[in-house]
């Protein structure tokens, strides 16, 4: 094995490490917002079935936040705009481990 | 204001008062002029533009970079369409009635949410105020912003209704 092809198999390898880090998309609570709009975005971007949009929903309203969806971080700031997109308050965080 | 299911379609049908479309035009204009003309540091175009990094200043930076012309020119798009969708030609002809199919609804539905969250902002800004002007101005922005709920959940209770 040549040097050249150890180095990159070390890039290589960091990069997956780091890509595997998990990376959540945070809808928060906004007094403004219906909540059937809210379940609604829910249904129709992520494609989820009506119990879990609204379960995810309400999460959002009681608890004042939810993750409806996590994995790499390009995927979730992907998913931030599109929320931000629909007028819903959304943040991208690192997944606690 | 009433809004109907478009037989066959996946579409709406919303019917104005022409008293009810000038308004909402003349809100869909104003939402546009926040959105060209507004100051970084207008609070209403926080909550139009949200942080997506609250606690990493250099991704956030990164993230609008990336992101906020398209997302500014979607909202334009969206209270520009409605707008226009909106405008009275002859104010005598009674009603409005405007046909929207599923993605210009969605259209609707996004500016009605963007003009709600810059009311709730306009109205909440001034709450320590008692002059009697900013309170009769604060009454009309408060039945705006009722009245563009209503209009949003008709809208959903049509496109998104809840079987029994």
């Amino acid at each position: 094995m040549t040097p050249s092809t150890l180095e990159q198999h070390d890039t290589e390898l960091r990069d997956h490490v780091a890509a595997d880090v998990p990376w959540q998309t945070v809808v928060w609570d906004d007094p403004v917002n219906l909540m059937t709009y809210v379940t609604y975005v829910f249904r129709s971007y992520f494609g989820f079935p009506r119990e879990k949009a609204e379960h995810l929903m309400m999460q959002v309203h009681t608890e004042g936040r939810a993750v409806v969806a996590s994995g790499r971080r390009e995927q979730m700031e992907h998913h931030v705009q599109a929320m931000h997109s629909y007028g819903l308050q959304a943040t991208v965080s690192r997944a606690e481990t | 204001m009433i809004v109907a299911g478009l037989g066959g379609g996946e579409g709406i049908r919303i019917v104005l008062e022409t008293e009810e479309a000038m308004l909402l035009s003349e809100l869909a204009d104003q939402v546009d002029s926040v959105l060209l003309l507004g100051e970084a540091d207008d609070p209403a175009l926080g909550r139009l533009l949200p942080n997506a990094y609250p606690e990493d200043l250099e991704a956030s930076e990164e993230f609008t970079r990336y992101t906020r012309e398209s997302l500014v020119d979607g909202k334009r798009q969206a209270a520009q369409s409605v707008r226009d969708a909106t405008a009275v030609d002859h104010p005598g002809d009674g009603v409005v009635q405007i046909e929207l199919d599923q993605a210009q609804a969605w259209g609707w539905l996004t500016f009605l949410t963007d003009l709600r969250l810059i009311l709730a902002e306009r109205v909440g800004l001034d709450d320590d105020e008692s002059d009697a002007d900013v309170e009769t101005r604060d009454d009309y922005l408060r039945a705006a912003y009722e009245w563009a709920g209503f209009v949003q959940g008709s809208m959903l209770e049509v496109l998104d209704p809840i079987k029994p």
